[in-house]
């Protein structure tokens, strides 16, 4: 009761203030009638009654003050009238507010942007029951520097035996049916998809603990118990997919096509449901080659173990340790298997790290680098507008000085001051949040693939926490610079000396500590970021062993299920065939890897007469590359001994190859390798068996995994002489075209006549296709992902240890649905195809053998 | 600045709660009602007299309403709540115990 009392008269003081105002003083004025009626009645004349009442009374004005001050609302009508004065004094100095306001909102807005990211891809746990709990293990071989690869199947299927740490163990594979590029052709009706797929088995959902939103997920006799020679035809859509592609009408049940077969939707996932940061829009069932499945050497899954409830990462890895200990006795081989001590080059051991680790990788040190020189600009804004406010607060000392004189307290200024900073924070603040949503978007744009778990990057609660303190911060900091240091015992001098009158010691002396720490935190923030363009112009110096100017790529991907070698090794002919026949287009050829950001094959290859370190007739080569056309002459990599591939070699019966200057020293030691011999594994290209090779020719060394580290070993075979082909290459051009020609030409030429049923699909990177605002088209935003070192690791290519695939035949030959999708442009721009439709121009079907996709004009000049 | 009191610190909303427990007085008649009750000792200022009771009305100890005085004229009579009757309860013990102290620290020492 009283408590309501209380609130209802608070908000009458409130609400209704001039009405209390008006009793006050009709109560105070009876008090003093009431006083001058008594001296009257005394025998006073009246004149001189009232004025001795009002002098006995004092100042009414202070006691209507006190009375207010009893009322407990001043603080809010202070605010109130403070926050109008700060707006009115502000609007008078536009000039000020702006560049405080807009100093403030450039800080707090770096500050969060990048705080959104630290929070969103560093500090935000997983979107799974219990993250903490998941491990995720990979092999590392230190000693070929191969590092979070995949397992081998045997080895899982071993590690599951390890029960005492791990509730449940799951393995999956990005590599969808074909294992070869993570991303999968998906039509369903009349709308062909590229979409980005990955292989899980039952357990792998059990570890996750996701539950389906629709239908059911995986069961063991569809992965791991399946006996199928193809994989079982069921699939899960994503939550998004579904809704995007398919309006999320009821799909579960239903047939959609994937790479060519039937497969039924048994079910949907919950949103935000992903592996891995792999963007999965399809998931399928893991199914492995009953070959792949036994060899040892084939390290295609990623395993990723749920933690028992209670055991703690250290206990698993000591449990790991131990079973790493005696692996080759209890499997009863010693070829290929895990150990603890991975000396050898064909050694390697297995690591446990959280999956959250996992997933945000390298990208760690690099975004907490970002917060600190956010947070250094921060402080040259804080030091900066400090100077600032305190050279004004200099000029209106006067003022300040006039009112301590009118009985202002010194709270009082106080809280006006923060009021002002308040009010000025408050305007960052806000302009800084949306500062920081609009950077936060921009940046996943231009950086898709450099950034882990971007997919869910929001401004949320904590952030806006953040940016209240921060703002906060601001204000309290403002605040007291503002007010700083008045003292009221000179208030006579101050008031003689007028506006801009000279400061005190002490601002002078703060006034130049602001000076050094912003100059200070200035050369710091110079120095980091010169030293990060040294680099980067380090980087474009580099001679990475090949000419990278006016080069353009693109790649083509013909899935396995559909395709033979031999038709696949004359599709992408046809395409090079094509595109030397355009004016301006100086050479084109096609290779398996592209330089210089790939990810190693590390194949074991025998050599004649050749006996490795640890006494085996062969060694581990880190790169093939496949090549298609004049390879060496387009690249303008320099064959320093012997020469390149030849037009006369595609005839001769005699198969050849060129090693680099890496691998000539390492296997031949300084003799001349001409003339050698070499045997690599025809499955790694698409040929029936292996042949020996002769060396022909020695190339000078091309960057391979990043410009800035060492070339490995390589050796390069020539597809035309073989005939075939593995399902993915990339193309090169060196061409002297304008940009925008490139890009038509990427669409039209290289896919026009190529392949029956031929459909476009430009790499739109994850997700769905993003529609463009305007016209309502899918878009393409950014291109060339498939060769980021995030990719690779994200696709079925284990670091460490690739192989391609075992050869499955064509189950309906004549009706393959090769996809060729343009990955543009990597040396020149990353984005030469900006945006374009999506697969549709690709459904109109000619006769047969000829399929057309049609160029839409550049829509960029319309906008 | 410093309020004039020439009271120990809370007698004067006793003093008040004490007055106005009777009948529902205006701030004049209870200035005059403490003065004449004190035989003149007790000179309530206005300047704490108006304070003080828009303090107790804030605290919903009392509740005002204007009313027309025996002249006719309206004024602002205040009156006793319940819970300001407890107030007042419990002020006037912790009084005696305080007064019966320092008396006995008065009369011994």
């Amino acid at each position: 009761m009283r408590i309501l009392d209380k609130a209802r008269l608070r908000l009458r003081s409130l609400c209704r203030r001039p009405n209390v105002d008006f009793e006050l003083e009709a109560e105070l004025r009876f008090h003093l009638d009431q006083l001058i009626e008594e001296k009257i009645s005394s025998g006073m004349p009246p004149e001189e009654a009232r004025r001795a009442a009002q002098r006995m009374i004092g100042g009414i004005a202070q006691y209507k003050e006190e009375c207010r001050d009893m009322r407990r609302v001043n603080f809010v009508e202070d605010l109130v009238q403070d926050v109008r004065y700060t707006i009115r004094s502000l609007a008078k100095s536009p000039g000020f507010t702006g560049v405080v306001v807009a100093t403030l909102a450039l800080g707090i807005g770096a500050n969060i942007a990048i705080f959104t990211i630290v929070h969103g891809v560093l500090l935000r746990p997983l979107d799974y029951p219990k993250p903490d709990q998941l491990m995720y293990l990979t092999a590392e071989a230190p000693a070929i520097g191969g590092t979070r690869s995949a397992l081998s199947a045997p080895e899982y299927i071993e590690f599951r035996q390890m029960d005492r740490s791990f509730a449940e163990v799951g393995a999956y594979s990005t590599g969808g049916t074909a294992y070869t590029t993570g991303e999968v052709n998906l039509t369903a009706g009349d709308r062909p998809l590229r979409v980005r797929s990955i292989s899980v088995d039952a357990h792998l959902l059990k570890a996750l603990s996701i539950q389906p939103e629709q239908g059911r997920f995986l069961s063991d006799e569809e992965t791991a118990r399946w006996t199928g020679t193809l994989p079982p035809p069921i699939a899960i859509l994503s939550h998004e997919l579904w809704r995007t592609a398919f309006g999320g009408r009821p799909l579960v049940g239903q047939k959609v096509e994937i790479d060519g077969r039937p497969h039924e939707i048994v079910g949907i996932m919950p949103p935000g449901a992903d592996v891995m940061d792999n963007h999965t829009q399809v998931w399928l069932p893991l199914w492995l080659h009953p070959n792949m499945a036994r060899q040892r050497e084939a390290h295609v899954l990623y395993v990723i173990a749920r933690l028992k409830d209670g055991v703690t990462a250290k206990v698993a890895q000591t449990e790991l340790s131990a079973f790493l200990e005696n692996w080759g006795d209890r499997v009863g081989t010693t070829d290929h298997v895990p150990t603890n001590r991975p000396l050898r080059s064909v050694d390697h051991t297995l690591q446990l790290r959280s999956l959250q680790d996992a997933i945000v990788g390298n990208a760690s040190r690099p975004i907490w680098v970002l917060q600190a020189a956010v947070g250094f600009v921060l402080l040259i804004v804080c030091a900066n507008l400090a100077n600032l406010v305190m050279a004004r607060a200099g000029s209106r000392r006067r003022e300040f000085v006039l009112r301590t004189a009118l009985g202002a307290s010194r709270g009082r200024l106080l809280r006006q001051s923060l009021t002002e900073g308040a009010v000025m924070s408050g305007a960052g603040g806000i302009l800084g949040l949306w500062l920081a949503s609009a950077g936060v978007r921009a940046l996943i744009r231009a950086y898709p693939a450099s950034i882990p778990r971007t997919s869910d990057l929001t401004i949320d609660l904590p952030v806006l926490l953040v940016a209240l303190g921060l703002s906060t911060g601001t204000a309290l900091l403002f605040g007291f610079v503002s007010l700083g240091r008045r003292r009221t015992s000179s208030m006579m001098t101050a008031l003689k000396e007028g506006a801009g009158a000279a400061s005190g010691a002490w601002r002078h002396y703060a006034r130049r500590g602001l000076v050094v720490a912003q100059v200070a935190f200035a050369v710091m923030l110079v120095i980091g970021a010169g030293l990060l363009v040294r680099t980067v112009y380090n980087l474009t110096r580099i001679d990475a062993g090949f000419d990278r100017s006016r080069l353009v790529t693109f790649s083509m991907t013909l899935p396995m299920a559909n395709s033979e070698p031999d038709t696949r090794a004359q599709a992408y002919q046809r395409v090079l065939d094509r595109l030397r026949s355009v004016p301006g287009v100086l050479g084109t050829v096609a290779m398996s890897g592209l330089p210089p950001n790939r990810t190693p094959d590390a194949i074991a290859t025998p050599i004649e007469n050749y006996t490795s370190d640890d006494g085996r007739p062969f060694e581990i080569i880190d790169y093939y590359q496949f090549v298609m056309g004049d390879y060496f002459g387009t690249m303008g990599i320099p064959i320093v001994a012997g020469r390149g591939f030849e037009r006369t070699d595609n005839a001769s019966q005699g198969k050849v190859a060129i090693v680099n200057e890496t691998l000539a020293k390492r296997i031949w030691k300084g003799q001349n390798p001409i003339g050698r011999r070499l045997r690599p594994p025809g499955g790694s290209f698409g040929a029936s068996d292996d042949v020996w090779h002769t060396v022909i020719g020695v190339a000078k060394d091309v960057r391979q995994r990043g410009v800035e580290r060492p070339a490995g070993t390589e050796l390069y075979v020539s597809l035309d002489q073989h005939g075939v082909s593995p399902p993915s290459m990339n193309v090169v051009m060196r061409t002297t075209l304008p940009r925008a020609a490139i890009g038509r030409i990427c669409r039209t030429r290289a896919a026009t006549g190529s392949h029956r049923h031929l459909r476009c699909a430009l790499l739109h990177g994850y997700g769905a296709p993003a529609r463009d605002r305007h016209s309502g088209r899918p878009r393409c935003s950014s291109l060339p992902r498939a060769h980021t070192d995030h990719e690779a690791r994200a696709s079925g290519h284990g670091d460490g240890y690739h192989h391609w695939p075992c050869r499955r035949p064509c189950p309906k030959s004549a009706d393959c649905v090769p996809a060729v999708w343009c990955a543009a442009d990597r040396y020149r721009d990353d984005r030469l195809c900006d945006r374009d439709d999506y697969g549709r121009g690709g459904r109109r079907q000619l006769s047969p053998g000829v399929a057309r996709i049609t160029a839409r004009p550049e829509r960029r000049a319309q906008r | 600045m410093a309020k004039p009191t020439d009271l120990v610190q809370g007698t004067l909303d006793l003093l008040i709660l004490k007055t106005i427990s009777l009948e529902p007085k205006h701030g004049w008649a209870i200035a005059k009602r403490i003065q004449q009750v004190s035989q003149e000792a007790l000179q309530i200022q206005q300047g704490s007299l108006y304070p003080a009771l828009h303090r107790l009305e804030q605290q919903a100890w009392i509740k005002a309403e204007w009313r027309p005085t025996e002249t006719g004229r309206m004024a602002k009579f205040y009156s006793l709540t319940r819970s300001g009757r407890k107030q007042l309860e419990r002020e006037l013990a912790n009084w005696v115990r305080l007064s019966t102290a320092i008396n006995i620290v008065v009369q011994e020492a």
